[in-house]
Formats: C-alpha cells, structure tokens, sequence
C-alpha cells in the first residue's frame, strides 16, 4: 500500500467524527522504484493532506519532506524526487492503520489494507 | 412476505439488519417490509462472507476462461458472436458505459463540465479489470475494493505485471463502508457489484459521499423489471427464479431501474440518466454456459469448489430471467454538482 492510498483512506467506525489519517503500524516496508510523473504529482499535490504525508512517511521511515509545502514548489525537481519518493515508491507490506480516534486496527496483509468493519462497528 | 403499512419509502431503503427473513424482492418499496432488505435468512456477516467465499473460490477459473473482466460483453442487437469476440465486447461495455455517461476525455475536456477522470474508485472490483483499463485510458489512479481477499491480490499481481502497480490499488472493503473520506474521486464506477449490496440507500449514499464535485457516477447493475401502475410486487414465479439466482450468486434482493433513479434523486446530484441495456447483453450468458461444457471449463468446475458449482448450473435461469423480461441490465449515472 502506498502512502498515496494512505492519503485518501479513513476510518468508518459508527460514531467515529476524526478517522483520518490512520496511524501507521510500519511491520515491514518495501521501496520499490516508480517512474516519476510531473503532471500526476502536480495534479496529486493539490488533492493530498500534506501534513498527513508527512507524518506517514515519517512512520515509514522517511523524513526527507518538509513539514508544509506550497505549489510554487513544484518546481524544484529535488522537491518533486522526494514526493513522489513519499506518494508512490514507499510501500507498507505488513502492518497495520490504526484509527486515530478508537485505535481499531485495520491489518494490512501482503500490502493490501483489510478496512472491512465488524457487524459492530458499523 | 411481510407487508407493512404505508411507511415513508426513503426508510425502506435504510433499514437493514440480522433478523432472519424471507427471501426479499424490493417491488413497492412502500408497501414491503425494510426489515427484509438482507434477505436469504441470512445476517449481512454471512452474506459478505459468502460473497468473499463464492469470489475467494471462482476468480481464477473465471479469468482462466475468460480473462480479467468479470462483467458482461456489449454487443450489437442479434449479432452473433464468437468465443474470441467477448473479450472485445466486454471492453465495449466499458466504453459504451463511459460514453453513455458521457465522461469526457482530454480532447473533450473545454466542451463538457464534467470532470476527466484523474482519481477513480471501482466499487466491487473484481480482479481490477475495469480498474486497470480504466487507469490506462484517462492516465488516472485507481483504487478498487472487493470483499475477496484472494481478487485483491490477483489485482495487485495482475497490476504489477503490466506495469500499473503505481496506477492502481486494492483494498479489501465493503461498498456499504467505503473506507474513503468524502469526495475523494471523480469518477464513482460499480460494475455489475450493486446486485451483492443489501442496503441499496446505504450503497447509492456511499457512492455520491465519495464523489467529488463535478464528478461522475455510473452504475451498471442487474435489476428486475418494473412494476407496472397496479402491481405491488412481482410475480410468485419470478420471485422464485431470482430467488435462486440469489442463493447461488449471494445476492440479497433486487430492485428496480426505477428504485435506484428514486434514490439517486433523494441526494442532491443532476443529470441522472438510466438505460435498459437487456438486448445488448443477450450473448453473454449462452456464452458463458457454453465455455462451461468445454474442457477446459468442466476440468476447472469439477476442480473448484461447490460454490462455483452451484453457480454454473443457475446459469440457465440468468438466461430465463432476461429472455422473460424479468431481469434488466441497467446503466444508470448521475453527476455530483460542482
């Protein structure tokens, strides 16, 4: 799972007013290399929770983002590298996301998030 | 079935729960009881595990046979069709869903309000077949979800292996709990998975929540026919064939073309639009029967599980179902305001 998928994923529990961002639970994570997209990544800055990026890849093991950012950024290549390095190259394989307001958690398997609620939660 | 008093029909689409029920075919939604909405006797836990288990064990004989689409093919009315074609006429139903929303492309983008697609959900995504071709055609980001835990890995594989696994993603998640927040896509996509949702309020709610402004929904659904003016319900026998249809296919209830506009209408979302695509699909289905006698297709059925098995032999009753104007592939879409 991407921290791209991460961005965009909340916690649904009933009851549940602040399910976003999930925590992660960084059990093992892969970098794998991605092609690098200047119009995906511009179009993406403007739709993604920033500090939620930070603090995910953080979790995940990179700091290298600074804590806020602004468009005019984009264009420093080394800004966009360390993006799209964050958004699309670091991987979650085995861990979980934790709801920040409950601390249910969600497993993730094989990088595949399981977000399916019990009959209790919902 | 339980008849209730007039009650408000919005509520009818709202209440779902864990009592056991008698099969449930949404007809008059005034006049039925919301407490059968589950259907099958059965609680929503053992319905999605069930669908989890039926896609968990038949995904792979499916895509053995027939490729990454599990959806039905588009064909020109009473063509006739060969084996190789239906891969390109499920491609067609991909196309023909988008153009009939009218989703525009980037050629199309300063004639139309719409938005070109950048972030996509496939709602009930199978192995991510739609996910993948549709991530390709508009260059956008995907991400599907599915009950099946063995689909989203397929997905994934089948993702990394052309070279989309930056494109695409899969999660495991149930379409009534969309694990998104709010308008988070522009374009909502659920093929042919809305038959597998009990609580079609809950669905349609969960569809126009994750939708963001300007965006587009469309739904291609398996619906039953509409009700004319005098009727409160379909017929006995036509309850009793989709009946079995439902057990094999873990499908809770059907309801019409008409209940989902209805619904859609309760939010505040514009140009909703629905069209009875029956004749476009009548090959699929004596095709799929078909790829099940050869082989290939009796070998891969007696391997796999019961599940699979009870569903290859309720394949004729899908055919009944359209050839008597009982079933209805539908298309319906809508786009939430800006």
């Amino acid at each position: 799972m991407r921290l791209l998928t991460h961005n965009m994923l909340s916690c649904n529990v009933k009851g549940v007013t602040n399910g976003f961002p999930l925590i992660i639970q960084a059990d093992k994570v892969l970098e794998k290399p991605a092609e690098l997209n200047h119009d995906f990544l511009r179009n993406m800055f403007y739709k993604v929770d920033w500090k939620a990026l930070v603090d995910a890849a953080k979790s995940m093991g990179y700091s290298e983002l600074p804590e806020s950012a602004e468009a005019s950024m984009l264009e420093s290549l080394d800004f966009l590298n360390r993006f799209h390095h964050a958004l699309m190259e670091l991987h979650l394989e085995e861990g979980a996301l934790i709801c920040p307001e409950t601390g249910r958690k969600f497993p993730v398997d094989k990088g595949i998030p399981n977000m399916l609620l019990h009959e209790d939660e919902v | 079935m339980v008849v209730q008093p007039q009650r408000d029909w919005l509520s009818f689409y709202q209440e779902e729960d864990d009592h056991s029920a008698m099969v449930h075919l949404s007809s008059n939604s005034i006049t039925t009881d919301a407490d059968n909405d589950v259907g099958l006797g059965r609680s929503r836990l053992v319905l999605k595990k069930g669908i989890a288990e039926f896609y968990d064990e038949s995904s792979g004989i499916w895509e053995n046979i027939w490729g990454d689409h599990m959806h039905h093919g588009f064909y020109d009315d009473g063509s006739s069709v060969s084996l190789s074609d239906h891969r390109l006429a499920q491609i067609r139903m991909i196309e023909e869903a988008l153009s009939f929303a009218s989703v525009p492309s980037e050629e199309e983008k300063n004639t139309s309000t719409a938005k070109i697609p950048r972030r996509i959900v496939d709602v009930g995504c199978g192995i991510g077949g739609s996910s993948r071709y549709l991530a390709r055609k508009y260059g956008a980001e995907c991400q599907g979800i599915t009950l099946s835990p063995v689909q989203a890995e397929r997905a994934n594989a089948l993702a990394l292996s052309q070279g989309l696994s930056d494109k695409v993603s899969f999660q495991v998640a149930d379409a009534l709990e969309q694990p998104f927040s709010d308008g988070q896509f522009d374009l909502v996509w659920s093929m042919e998975s809305g038959e597998h949702v009990p609580n079609k309020m809950k669905f349609v709610n969960e569809l126009v929540r994750v939708a963001a402004p300007g965006s587009t929904i469309i739904i291609v659904t398996w619906c039953h026919r509409e009700l004319a003016e005098a009727e409160d319900t379909l017929q006995p026998w036509e309850k009793e064939l989709l009946d079995k249809i439902c057990q094999a296919y873990f499908l809770p209830s059907w309801c019409s073309a008409a209940d989902y506009v209805k619904l859609l209408q309760s939010f505040s979302v514009e140009d909703i639009r629905t069209a009875d695509w029956t004749r476009y699909v009548a090959p699929f289905w004596p095709a799929v029967l078909q790829s099940a006698f050869t082989w290939k297709g009796l070998t891969s059925l007696l391997r796999s599980g019961f599940k699979t098995i009870k569903g290859a032999l309720v394949m004729p009753l899908m055919i009944e179902g359209y050839k008597k104007s009982v079933i209805k592939f539908t298309v319906i879409t809508c786009r939430k305001p800006k």
